[in-house]
């Protein structure tokens, strides 16, 4: 199983020059879940997804995005990620479907136009707003965008940077709906992030992150999912470990 | 007034402390030192030469052996324009006009021998003089430094926090033209001091260095206030930025070069061989010395043998052919000079048309300003061609009138074998010859010449100081 | 190709590149124009000179018609000399400003006359002309550092850049695809007026395609330095204060510096001294026996030897004689000058390996005839020129043959570039 799942991760190793990032990093992540990175600053969260966009080049371990080792061929990896930023910046003087499409043409897609609308549909944006400049966007109405890109790029792979940072508790919910809902067609997802309740909320499995390797690895059991006393028990271990 | 100072203070630390500007800084007055001795050395070495140059032709025209008189016409005589002590802060159109004159009979020649044509086409990209350095690259260094004073601020949000905290508008503004005004002085210091060595030159005057001074110090000054209003009314630094470099750009790149072809085009100047051919059609109207049956001369001669009342050429106390030679001279010369007031007049057009275009570029209005202030203009040119042409017809005619009074006409037209010796005259003649000797503008004239770039500057300064003054209110307003 | 589509699209509707595009084409436009415009008046002062001339020359026919004496000939004809401007000439004007394109001249002595200038405005010649050359090599930059200062910072700037990255095509891809597109655009803004400007001056094919190629090329030395300064990763204005800085280094200060030195380090035997020295030579024949100067006229023209002897009272020949021995006495000046003035040139153009801004300078005014060199190889025209001038009218004085009406038709002609 682990063999076949969409992120591999496996004993990573990366230094910026003598600062060392990530100390031996293992982390599987399968189709059709979802993973919530939680760590401090500086525990090597942005890192982490860095190397698997192919930015950053591990020094040793293994690295593998749908099979393909993104320090080899970052296009390859890039083929088979969809990658939301903390914030989705987009072109402000471009409409939602005029942004969409050109990030689809980057991505190498001509989607037909009934594609795009069933997407947004999908990802929950009001048909008003589809031919709206992007100036007037909330986080929210972009993140939708970029996750009807997600959609119809249908990739492996989905890449999440702090996605809640920022937005209200209805908009919250509303994106780990979506999420749940990209999940369920199969995705491998990955998200990097503070919100502990988001991350109980949607993911199948919580790691922890220290000093560059995962320190605990918890995984949804139950109706309950996660026992949140613990979670937050562990998240301020971390937070202070990260401070000192 | 604390506040404001406290503003500048800040400021100039963060000047300091910006890395990019310091060396800028630190390049620019390496650069303008080397400008300054430079232009120092070259203009030493120019004059020098000139001088030598000068006096080589001096005693060269004194060594003359006993000649006949129109020899020594022919033989003529070469002048060099003198540099002008400030032609060491700007040389000005020197490196473009001819340095030295040939001057003989019948004929007025052309000023040859420019460095423009004795250079590499890199004479073209400008002359590293000191006037060059505070023209052009020194309001660039301030665009550097400055772009950002106020827009940095509001783009950051913190010029609100500035105005909430009680500073008033103009506080800010001032302090900020103030930090601003001090890194120009420092910029224009090594200029400066260049130009204090200038005014202990020899023949350097007083009145035109402080107008020179005066205007240099009000186009800093201006660059100045225009880089602040211009950071004050936009939003983000880069625009500020993007659109001072574009208004240096036009207003100290292509406007100075553009006015030139447009005055060009507005009034073309006859050329040289049209204006030979034009002298050449008028003196045949006018009269010919050479031809005996030439109508002017025909009358010149009865009128000469009316008032001597004799019959006969032959029978003149006066050699006739040395009074020929002063009519035909006279007459040349007026057709010459004629023609010269002419292109004169339509150059000094063309430099209007260029100065009105200097009410659209400060920088324009500072070059003709600079340049007139140190003599190095096209009047201080034109001066030089005046005297020189006056000295050439006085000597010219001296030497007919040696002609007339020295040489008998038997002897100038006798054609036998000792004729040639009859026909000279003592050496020592060319020695009494007066020495060509420049007399440059007084002081008040080239002030004066300068004023009406000061006055274009000066209104440039209270424009952008009212522009500022208006662009005040609306600071920190949105 | 779809993918080029959307970033036509993306630019068309940034204010900022398309105005810079425009203006940029009508500054290659207007100085184009003024280009041809000052070609064109060059030209048409050559085309008066036949009419003018012949003027001239029948007042000097009238002149010599009673005596039939060639030297009067000789000495009262002025013959016409032009340098005419190439097809190109109209894109970089050069020197042709400041020295002259033509000159009359007489078949006496030459150096008196070679160095003659054109009557121009020294005011209006200081800063330089307005053409093409001069919006290439000095603005043409400047619009480079509007349009990449911000290729990538302005996207990291937005908030955009790893967005962008993180897409398949988004990477290098993508900024060479907008780096190629404005690239386009700025070659377009110029190429085209230069294009149109070339059709109407009827310029050479190879030539054209040569100054099209130099556009390219000194357009894509800007781009790189935009992106090698973008590869620092600092912001957009630190980016455009850069590249302006480096700008100002590279068109300004360096050329002028280069021009201090090398004046400095190749000094030139002033061209005064050469016309001084040779006015001693020419004017000392007077004081010396004419026979001296015949000696040395004939040692180094022997084919007009012994023909007809000298008679005892002035002759033509003699005095043709010692304006030609007194050039030739200052030959080995002529030369050295003439060196000189290659070495400094030669200097330059080193330079303009180094210096792309000077380089492209050189290579313009090069192919355009507009620069040093065209303007000796005017000289050396001239000098030719006249050398057929003396040997046609030492033809007749030599013989004493009389110098008809007629023959004043049969004096050879200028021939440029012969």
């Amino acid at each position: 199983m682990t063999e076949t799942a969409p992120i591999r991760i496996e004993d990573l190793v990366v230094d910026y020059g003598a600062d060392a990032v990530l100390t031996g990093l293992s982390l599987c992540v399968p189709a059709g879940s979802i993973t919530a990175l939680l760590g401090g600053n500086g525990a090597g969260k942005s890192t982490t997804l860095a190397t698997l966009l192919g930015f950053v080049r591990a020094r040793s371990g293994t690295v593998r995005v749908d099979g393909i080792d993104p320090g080899a061929d970052p296009d390859g990896a890039r083929r088979r990620i969809a990658y939301l930023p903390e914030n989705v910046a987009l072109y402000e003087h471009l409409s939602a479907s005029e942004n969409a499409e050109y990030l689809l043409a980057l991505s190498g897609e001509t989607p037909a136009r009934e594609a795009l609308c069933e997407a947004f549909r999908a990802a929950g944006l009001q048909e008003a707003a589809w031919s709206q400049r992007l100036a007037g966007f909330s986080k929210g109405m972009r993140q939708k965008v970029a996750i009807a890109v997600a959609l119809l790029r249908r990739t492996p792979v989905l890449l999440l940077d702090e996605p809640t940072s920022g937005l209200d508790p209805r908009a919250t919910a509303d994106f780990n709906a979506l999420v749940s809902a990209v999940r369920d067609r199969g995705a491998a997802i990955l998200m990097v992030t503070h919100d502990l309740l988001s991350a109980a909320n949607v993911a199948d499995r919580i790691c922890f992150l220290d000093a560059g390797r995962i320190v605990e690895d918890l995984e949804a059991e139950g109706p309950d999912r996660f026992d949140i006393r613990a979670l937050h028990r562990r998240f301020a271990v971390t937070e202070r470990a990260a401070a000192a | 007034m604390r506040t404001t100072l406290l503003i500048a203070r800040d400021e100039l630390r963060l000047m300091i402390r910006n890395k990019v500007a310091l060396i800028a800084v630190v390049l620019m007055t390496l650069l303008t030192l080397t400008a300054v001795a430079s232009a120092w050395s070259h203009q030493q070495h120019a004059a020098d030469l000139r001088a030598r140059h000068q006096s080589e032709a001096e005693q060269a025209f004194d060594a003359q052996p006993d000649r006949h008189p129109h020899r020594v016409v022919h033989y003529g005589h070469f002048i060099y324009r003198p540099l002008s002590p400030l032609a060491a802060f700007d040389p000005g159109v020197d490196a473009f006009t001819g340095s030295s004159l040939f001057l003989e009979g019948h004929r007025q020649n052309t000023a040859n021998f420019g460095d423009v044509r004795q250079s590499s086409m890199l004479v073209r990209f400008g002359q590293l003089t000191p006037a060059f350095i505070l023209q052009t690259v020194a309001p660039l260094l301030l665009i550097f430094l400055g772009y950002g004073v106020l827009s940095r601020e509001t783009e950051r949000g913190t010029l609100r926090l500035l105005l909430l905290q009680g500073a008033r508008r103009s506080q800010v503004v001032g302090g900020k033209l103030i930090a601003l005004g001090a890194v120009t002085l420092l910029a224009g210091l090594p200029a400066m001091i260049g130009f204090a060595l200038i005014a202990g030159k020899p023949g350097a005057s007083a009145l035109p260095m402080m107008i020179t001074a005066l205007g240099y110090g009000a186009y800093l000054a201006l660059w100045a206030i225009i880089i602040v209003f211009v950071s004050a009314c936009v939003r983000r630094s880069r625009t500020a930025l993007i659109g001072l470099i574009g208004f240096w750009a036009v207003t100290v790149i292509l406007l100075p070069r553009v006015a030139p072809d447009i005055a060009n085009a507005v009034v073309p100047l006859e050329s040289r061989l049209q204006t030979d051919i034009a002298i050449g059609r008028d003196l045949r109207r006018a009269g010919d010395s050479h031809d005996a049956n030439d109508p002017h001369f025909a009358a010149f001669r009865q009128s000469v043998l009316d008032r001597y009342g004799v019959d006969r050429i032959e029978d003149l106390p006066v050699n006739y052919k040395g009074l020929q030679a002063i009519e035909g001279e006279r007459l040349t010369s007026e057709l010459f000079d004629q023609y010269a007031r002419r292109a004169h007049a339509a150059q000094l057009r063309q430099n209007r048309i260029v100065q009105t275009a200097g009410l659209f570029s400060p920088a324009i209005a500072l070059r003709s300003m600079s340049m007139a202030a140190a003599g190095t203009d096209l009047a201080a040119h034109q001066r030089f061609l005046d005297q020189a042409e006056a000295y050439r017809f006085d000597l010219v005619q001296r030497l007919n009138r040696l002609q007339a009074e020295s040489v008998s006409y038997a002897n100038d037209t006798a054609s036998d074998a000792g004729a040639d010796r009859r026909k000279r005259i003592a050496a020592d003649h060319w020695r009494q010859m007066p020495q060509f000797l420049y007399r440059p503008a007084s002081a008040s004239d080239l002030a004066r010449a300068a004023l009406p770039g000061l006055l274009v500057l000066v209104a440039w300064l209270s424009l952008a100081g009212l522009l500022l003054t208006a662009a005040l209110r609306r600071l920190g307003g949105r | 190709m779809s993918l080029w589509i959307y970033e036509v699209g993306l630019i068309l509707r940034s204010p900022v590149a398309l105005i810079a595009t425009l203006l940029l084409a009508i500054f290659a436009g207007a100085a184009v124009l003024a280009g041809l415009h000052e070609v064109s008046r060059q030209q048409a002062a050559i085309a008066a000179i036949p009419a003018a001339q012949a003027e001239d020359n029948a007042a000097v026919a009238v002149r010599v018609a009673e005596s039939q004496d060639a030297g009067s000939a000789a000495y009262y004809s002025f013959h016409p000399t032009w340098n005419a401007p190439s097809t190109l000439a109209f894109a970089a004007l050069g020197m042709r400003d400041v020295s002259p394109h033509m000159l009359r001249i007489r078949a006496l002595g030459l150096e008196a006359q070679i160095y003659d200038g054109e009557t121009f405005n020294p005011e209006l010649a200081l800063p330089g002309r307005f053409d093409f050359a001069f919006v290439l090599v000095f603005l043409a930059p400047l619009f480079v550092i509007a349009l990449f200062h911000d290729l990538t910072s302005g996207e990291r700037e937005a908030g955009r850049l790893r967005t962008l990255e993180a897409l398949p095509h988004g990477g290098r891809a993508l900024w060479l695809r907008r780096s190629g597109l404005r690239f386009i655009m700025l070659w377009t803004a110029l190429g085209v007026p230069f294009l149109l400007g070339a059709l109407v001056s009827r310029a050479p094919l190879a030539g054209t395609a040569a100054f099209v190629v130099i556009v390219a090329a000194y357009l894509l030395f800007w781009i790189a330095v935009a992106l090698l300064v973008s590869r620092l990763r600092w912001s957009s204005v630190a980016n455009a204060a850069a590249l302006a800085a480096i700008w100002l280094v590279l068109a300004l200060v360096l050329p002028t510096l280069a021009n201090v030195v090398i004046n400095r380090a190749l000094p030139v035997e002033q061209g005064s001294e050469i016309a001084l020295a040779q006015r001693e030579a020419v004017n000392g024949a007077w004081d010396i026996p004419r026979e001296d100067t015949m000696r040395r006229f004939y040692a180094n023209h022997p084919e007009w030897d012994g023909i007809a002897p000298l008679p005892e009272t002035f002759h033509y020949k003699w005095y043709l004689a010692f304006h030609q021995v007194g050039d030739e006495s200052v030959a080995d000046q002529v030369q050295a000058y003439r060196t000189g003035l290659e070495r400094r040139d030669a200097a330059a153009r080193t330079l303009g390996v180094l210096l792309p801004t000077v380089g492209v300078q050189a290579v313009l005014t090069r192919l355009a005839r507009t620069d040093l060199q065209a303007q000796l190889a005017y000289q050396n025209d001239i000098r030719a020129y006249h050398q057929r001038l003396r040997a046609f009218y030492y033809s007749y004085l030599f013989h004493d043959r009389p110098f008809a009406a007629a023959d004043f038709g049969r004096a050879p002609t200028f021939v440029e570039g012969g």
